[in-house]
Formats: C-alpha cells, structure tokens, sequence
C-alpha cells in the first residue's frame, strides 16, 4: 500500500494518509491504547449548498432542509435500516448536518473491518422511494419541531438572520415544515449524485486499527466515478450587516442574548487555521473568564456561568459571537462593544497574548484525548484545505503583529445583537 | 478482526478519616486529573447549600483573592482547569470538585504542572476568603442570585424540563423529587454564615472520595494525599441508600401547558430493583431492549414505524430504581404514542423478546463498557457509582454480568416494573 505516515513528536500522534485514484482522500490517526476506533465518512457538502451546477451544467435551486433530509435517508436502505445493522454489531451509528459538511460515522470496539465495510457501503448506495420520503417528513417534521422551542437555537439563528443578508448560513440547517414538504425523491437524487462523488469526499478513521487494514479496505469499497467535482454558487454577501438587532419572545427564565461581528475575509488552509486561532485569542482576551470586562459584568450581575463565545470561520463564510443569560442585554451589549472599541484601540498585551496563546494550546492538546473529536477536527480541516496537526504550527508561528492586525480589521465593524425575552 | 480490551482499574491508595483515595493508573490519555467527591444525603433543607458550595469557592481563596486571579493563573498552566459542582445519585447528594492539565510531556516540560494544579485545587477547598465567620457577603449574595437563576432557568430546555417535572410528580413526598441544586425557596433563605457552616461540616464530616487519574508517579500522589489528609475530620456522617420498592396504586397522570409547539410526553416507571440487586443488569439489559438505542422496540416502533417523533427513549435512574420513556410529539398525536409506547412495556412483560434484540443490547452494552474506559472522566464515574453502592465490581466483572442475562431474566424483571406517572407537557393553543 502506498500510503504517507507522519509523526508528530510533540503531539505524541501519528498520522497516516492515503490518496485513493478517484480523488477520495482517506486519514487515519492511530490511538494505541484505547478500545474505541471510529470511522467517519462525509462529503463536503451542507445546508448552505443549495445552489450549485449539475454534471448536465444545468443549475439547480433546491428547498432549504434538502442535505439534512438526504442524511436521514441514506441510512434506508433496500434490506433495512442501517442504524438496525450497526447496532446488531453492537458499534453505534450516527451522523450529523452541518452548514457546510454531512458526515457519517460510528463508534465500535469489535468486528472493526465490518462495521467500516458497512459504512463505506451504505453511504455509496442511496435507496430511496416515493414512500419512503414521505415516511421521513413526519420524523424530520418532530426534529424541527424540537428546535422551535429551543431557546438557543432561536438565539443564534436570529443572530445569523442580523448578520447575513442572503448567504444561506442564515437558514436552519433542517429547513422548514413548508421546504421540507417540497422534498422528494428526485430532488434528493440530484443532489446526491451531485454531492456524494469521491473526489468531494474525505475518510477518517480513529483509533488503534493498523493503516494497512484502513486503505485497502477503502481501497476495495470506493466505487470509481467521474461525475467531477461540483460546483457550487453563493450569492453575493455585502460587507454591511441585515439588521443589527433581532428579539423574540419565548419561555425563558430570563432574557439570553447573543451578538456576532461578520467576517468578510475568505480564507483557506493554513491562513483559515491561523485566523481562526487568532480570532479565538482575540475574544478570550477581551471577554474570556481572565479579562477584566467578563469579571467586571459578572460582579455586576450582568452575566453568568452561561457565557460563552466562539469562532465560526470556514472557506464560505465567518464570525464571531458571544452570549448568555442577562437581566438586561441591552446594557451588556453597550458594555462590550465599549469594551471592544478601547481593546482595538490600544491592541491586545504582549503579556496577555503570550498567557491565552499557551492556554489555547493546552485546550488544542486536550482534544487530542477524544477520538471522535479528533475525526471530526481532521475532517473539518481537510475540507477546508488543510489537517488539524497544523494547529501545533500555529501556536508555534502565531504572533502578535498578526494577531493585532485581524483585531483592528475585523472588530471595528457592526456587532449585531439577538434576543430572546421571557413570554 | 477481534480486538484486546485494554481495561482501566482503580486501585485503593488509602483511606483515612472518612476520606478514601484511589488511582486510576493510564499512560494513553493528554491529561491528569483529580477528582474529589463529597457525599451527603439529599435533603430539602441543605440541598441548596451544597449546591452553591463549588460556586463560592471557586470564586477566589486566599492565594488568589478573586475569580480572576485564578482564571489568570490557570491559562498560565496552559489551560489547566480547576472547577466544581453539584449532582445527585440517587438520593445522594454529590458535591464535587476537579482539576485537570495536560501532562508535562506536552510543555516545556518545567512546570510540574500535577503538583501546581494541586495546590490551587486545595486552596480552592481548603482557604476561602472569609468574614464574619461566613463567607465573603458580596461574593456569596451574587452566588445565590446565580443559583436562583439557574434553578428558574431550567424551563429553558423542555426535554429536560418535562423530564424533572415528571420525576417531581411521581417521588413526590420522598426525597429523591428534589432538585440538584435544591429549592427556590430554600436558597433565598441561605446567608454567607449559614453556608459557611454547611461548607465546614462537608470538609469536616461528608464521607469523601478522592480519584487520581492519568500517569501520576506514587512520590505525586503521596504528596497528594499528605496534603489533603490535613483536612480536618471529625463526627463522619453515614451516607444512607434509598429504598426503591414501591407499590402503585393508581397511576398519577399530570398535564401542564406552555407556550411551546412540541408537546413532551414523559412516563415513569418503579423498578422495584435496586442498584445492588441481582436484578440490575437484567434491567439494564430490559432497558436497552425497550428504549435504549436505536434498535429499541421504542425507537422502531414510536419513530420508525409510526413516524410520530424524532426521539422516543427510555433512561434507568440506577440508585433510585426508576425508568422513564421521554419522546417530543405533536399534541394530537399524544394517545396514539402513548398507546405504542405503553404495547412496547406490554410486549417486554409478556416475553415478546427476540434472540435478536437481546443480542443487540447486550452488544452495544459491551461495547459501552469497553469505550468507557477510553474517557478519564466515565472512568471516574463508574467508579465513583461502584463506591457508592459499596459493589466493588470493576469492568470485567459488569461485563460478566450482562453478558449471562437471558430471556427468561428479562422477563422476570419486566414482571416488577411498574407504570406510576404519566406526564405530558402540552402547548398551550393547537397550532394552525
């Protein structure tokens, strides 16, 4: 077998990885010492790929919800449901929508080669019918239910509907009752025959399984097929904001907000990873548990243990948001874009980046525990054109110049604010 | 390919003054911990008092005066975390509190992190900031009101909301019903000397369980224990097991309304076994089989087949010996799911298993025991759980056991099970 292997001293990891001729690109990070291997098989390929160019050059425009639905679906299949099949192996099956990836995985100890047989299968070989279609509105129809009373969701969908004007990112990831109904087999094969192609796929595997057993596996599973890889369409996103406030009324104990700044740089592979670092450092050291505003708006009693803020950049969109519970969000929001102004103002300390840097290290190096994190992290990089392992020379290269530079660029724009009041 | 389990196990370092400690020995893992748990028995009149411990605590001690210190000093331990908080078992209160770092083979390599993360971790415990024989009034008074809004802020999660709701319903009048972090009500009557007082008698008298885990040499941990063992002990109290058996008389059936779109049907059951019966793993395999994955007769039955919601499971409470079947539907759909759900309850006690479906559960519960091992902290709790109800089973000897469950035992236990509340939030208009 032709296949790379990397090791990363410091990281204590070794990666091995393997270019199969139809363009699938296939990972696998040996875990020694533990009983859980898991195997992750995903397209890039989500809720925002809604327009996009079929093999015949025709563009389609396809109902909101269209790559979470076809996730449901591809675990039918003619002799039965394969979340049936996993289980009677005892591994557990799963898998996930995101605004830009579908994956599909499991978690196994025994029968490893089986379990990852069936998986490589099964996404290859879609089997839909007219009934079957309509027998998944009803279970998707309960999911999306379930999201409508969330608070937290409501929360940051709203807060994507401030921030975008027309990218999809602002649409929820399983669409709507009305789109979901538009849904039917002939659709969903368009897009799977679009999406599902090798050369726009990735496998990941995790665990202590030996790479030899992972690639020829893959190697005798992938179907070859020449559909290309696809092409998708965004529509035009101004650098301005839809609104800069969104409030709804749900039951809520007390208000939760969240405010966002949209970023416009479109990055990818190295630069995305180092972005996305520096964006991380730049919030910690304005709002994180160590600066002075968190503890300041805490010992007012303007927030609680419930705040958080967080990083979403990927090649097709980014931004950055934060939020929690407040008494009065108004006032926190006032607070912090004051609090942002002065740090753009005066760049972040030396000290102070040197201090959030090493501790974001030691958080990159926890998640190397998990298995499953570490499939889906290599993933999430790979679409996005680069490995998760890079990270370590992110923390290595990252400096303050850099750091300085996306804070005074991206923090000086609208920060747009969502709440939700109590009924 | 059949693979080798590699199996985590404890081992009893020592046990003095009411307080035992334990290593959980592993080369595999980034990290080190510790885990301290302290245990008293769940009463309404306390149970917001322990709840708020963790919360005052880690709001700064006497080496690092506020809570921003000591965030400062844990990103300079790259990362490390030292936090706390409150759960119960059962009706066992569990105070607890951890830190955790990434071992020093990960950094420069100076640090000595284990020892440091150590010290602030025992600070934490050991010397709050103090005044007037309670705790420092302003920080306690923002405390509470924090613990205040997290007890109401539990409406905000439906799933979790109609869950508690239905469990409150059912042990109404036993002390299992109450919450976590306690009552309301009882929370504003605390005051800094009143929790002071409950903080002293955890330290000095709550029966205590203390876990290293990761590769820890014997110097650290001894270093450890000499420290942690100056804690100052005296009048040990007894932690008491609950009763589980219950005889239901008449099925108690709660609807309440909100404003929300998806109604959530919730409905509980008395087990009638107890954590320590030889029944237990037969009902752990019962509940696998009804509703605890997704081959369950629950999921294929209320979701696959009848396409009526997105989830539909059931979760065993262990030490109190309940089960609960929780599934978000459409209001009018609610008789129909319930009348699948409860045929499903029927089938089980009626012996409608197949060879198939208790293969299935008794596979996917080994491989849970097995992946348990690969996260420090499910090692943690298993263990923890293992102590509590004094069974000193490890891994293998679970495994064991699940593994000789038939038919015949499963049914045995279904005979016990017994329907007592069923709970439905409903929305508050049909929607158009």
């Amino acid at each position: 077998m032709n296949y790379k292997t990397i090791t990363y001293d410091r990281l204590g990891e070794t990666l091995y990885e393997y270019d199969h001729p139809t363009g699938l690109k296939a990972f696998l990070v040996r875990k020694p010492g533990y009983n859980k291997k898991t195997a992750l098989f995903a397209t890039d390929y989500g809720s925002i790929d809604n327009v996009f160019k079929k093999g015949d050059g025709k563009v389609m425009h396809v109902p909101d919800g269209i790559a979470h639905f076809l996730e449901h679906k591809l675990f039918e299949q003619e002799d039965g449901n394969m979340l049936d099949k996993f289980s009677r192996m005892g591994s557990s099956p799963n898998a996930f929508t995101s605004f830009n990836q579908t994956a599909y995985y499991f978690t196994c100890t025994d029968l490893f080669e089986e379990n990852f047989r069936m998986l490589l299968d099964y996404v290859q070989s879609p089997w839909l019918t007219d009934e079957n279609v309509e027998k998944e509105k009803g279970i998707i129809g309960q999911e999306i239910r379930m999201y409508e009373d969330s608070p937290d969701w409501r929360l940051f969908f709203n807060l994507l509907d401030c921030l975008y004007v027309n990218h999809p990112v602002k649409v929820d990831i399983a669409g709507t009752l009305e789109s979901i109904a538009q849904i039917n087999k002939e659709l969903l094969y368009d897009c799977y025959n679009t999406f599902y192609t090798p050369s726009n796929m990735v496998v990941v595997v995790a665990g202590d399984v030996d790479p030899e057993l992972v690639f020829t596996t893959v190697d005798d599973m992938i179907k070859s097929n020449h559909r290309g890889k696809p092409e998708k369409h965004y529509p035009e996103e101004p650098e301005e904001v839809n609104m800069a406030y969104k409030e709804q009324k749900l039951q809520v104990s007390m208000p939760l907000f969240n405010m966002g700044i949209k970023d416009p740089v479109r990055v990818s592979g190295y630069e995305l990873l180092k972005r996305r670092t520096a964006l991380g450092i730049i919030l910690a050291a304005i709002m994180g548990r160590s600066s002075e505003l968190f503890n300041r708006l805490y010992y007012e009693g303007l927030i609680n243990d419930s705040f958080r803020f967080e990083v979403s950049a990927d090649q097709s969109y980014g931004f950055v948001n934060w939020g929690g519970q407040s008494s009065d969000p108004e006032k926190v929001a006032a607070e912090i874009r004051k609090e942002i102004e002065a740090t753009v103002e005066r760049g972040l300390d030396e000290a102070v980046f040197t201090r959030i840097k090493k501790s974001h290290e030691g958080v990159f190096i926890r998640t190397l525990n998990s298995p499953d994190a570490i499939a889906r992290e290599m993933m999430d990089c790979y679409f996005n054109k680069t490995s998760y392992f890079e990270l370590s020379r992110v923390f290595e290269e990252l400096d303050l110049d850099y750091v300085n530079q996306v804070l005074r660029s991206l923090f000086t724009k609208t920060t747009a604010l969502s709440v939700i009041h109590p009924v | 390919m059949e693979s080798t389990t590699v199996k985590a196990s404890v081992e009893k370092l020592a046990e003095k003054n009411g307080i035992t400690f334990y290593r959980i020995r592993s080369e595999k893992f980034k990290t080190n911990r510790v885990d301290v748990f302290f245990l008293d028995n769940l009463e309404k009149e306390r149970a917001s008092g322990n709840a708020i411990i963790p919360s005052v605590l880690k709001r700064g001690c006497q080496k690092f005066a506020t809570q921003r210190e000591l965030e400062i000093r844990l990103e300079e331990l790259y990362g490390a975390d030292v936090d706390g908080g409150c759960s119960k078992k059962g009706e066992t209160q569990i105070v607890s509190f951890h830190m955790s770092h990434i071992a020093d083979r990960y950094t420069s390599g100076r640090d000595k992190l284990f020892d440091q993360c150590s010290q602030l971790l025992m600070c934490i415990l050991q010397y709050p900031v103090v005044e007037n024989n309670g705790f420092k009034a302003s920080v306690f008074r923002q405390e509470r009101d924090n613990l205040v809004d997290y007890i109401r802020s539990r409406i905000n999660d439906k799933m979790r909301f109609s869950f508690l709701r239905c469990i409150e319903e059912m042990c109404s009048g036993e002390a299992f019903a109450i919450p976590d972090e306690g009552y309301e009500e009882d929370a504003l009557l605390l005051t800094p000397q009143k929790t002071y007082a409950i903080y002293r008698e955890m330290i000095t008298s709550y029966p205590c369980f203390v876990y290293m885990s990761g590769a820890i040499d014997d110097e650290s941990a001894h270093r450890f224990i000499e420290q942690f063992s100056q804690l100052p002990r005296a009048n040990l109290r007894k932690v008491v097991l609950p009763d589980v058996s219950k005889t239901v008389r008449e099925v108690r059936r709660v609807d309440e309304s909100m404003d929300v779109n998806q109604g959530k049907l919730c409905l509980g059951f008395r087990t009638n076994v107890g954590p320590s019966s030889p029944d237990y793993y037969p009902l752990v395999v019962y509940n696998g089989i009804l509703g605890g994955d997704v081959h369950s007769k629950l999921f294929q039955n209320v979701r696959e087949k009848a396409s009526l919601a997105y989830y539909a499971q059931s979760v065993l409470e262990k030490y109190k010996g309940l089960m609960v079947i929780m599934s978000g539907i459409e209001q009018e759909n609610r008789s129909k799911a319930e009348e699948i759900i409860l045929r499903q309850f029927e089938d089980m006690r009626e012996g409608r298993i197949t060879q198939d479906e208790i293969d299935a559960t008794k596979k996917s519960l080994r491989t849970g025991i097995k992946t348990m091992q690969d996260s420090q902290g499910a090692i943690v709790d298993f263990f923890l759980s293992q102590h509590l109800t004094r069974d000193e089973e490890d891994f293998e000897t679970m495994a064991r056991k699940l593994e000789a469950v038939t038919i015949d035992d499963v049914v045995r236990v279904a005979q016990k099970i017994q329907l007592d509340t069923v709970y439905f939030l409903k929305p508050n208009q049909p929607q158009p």
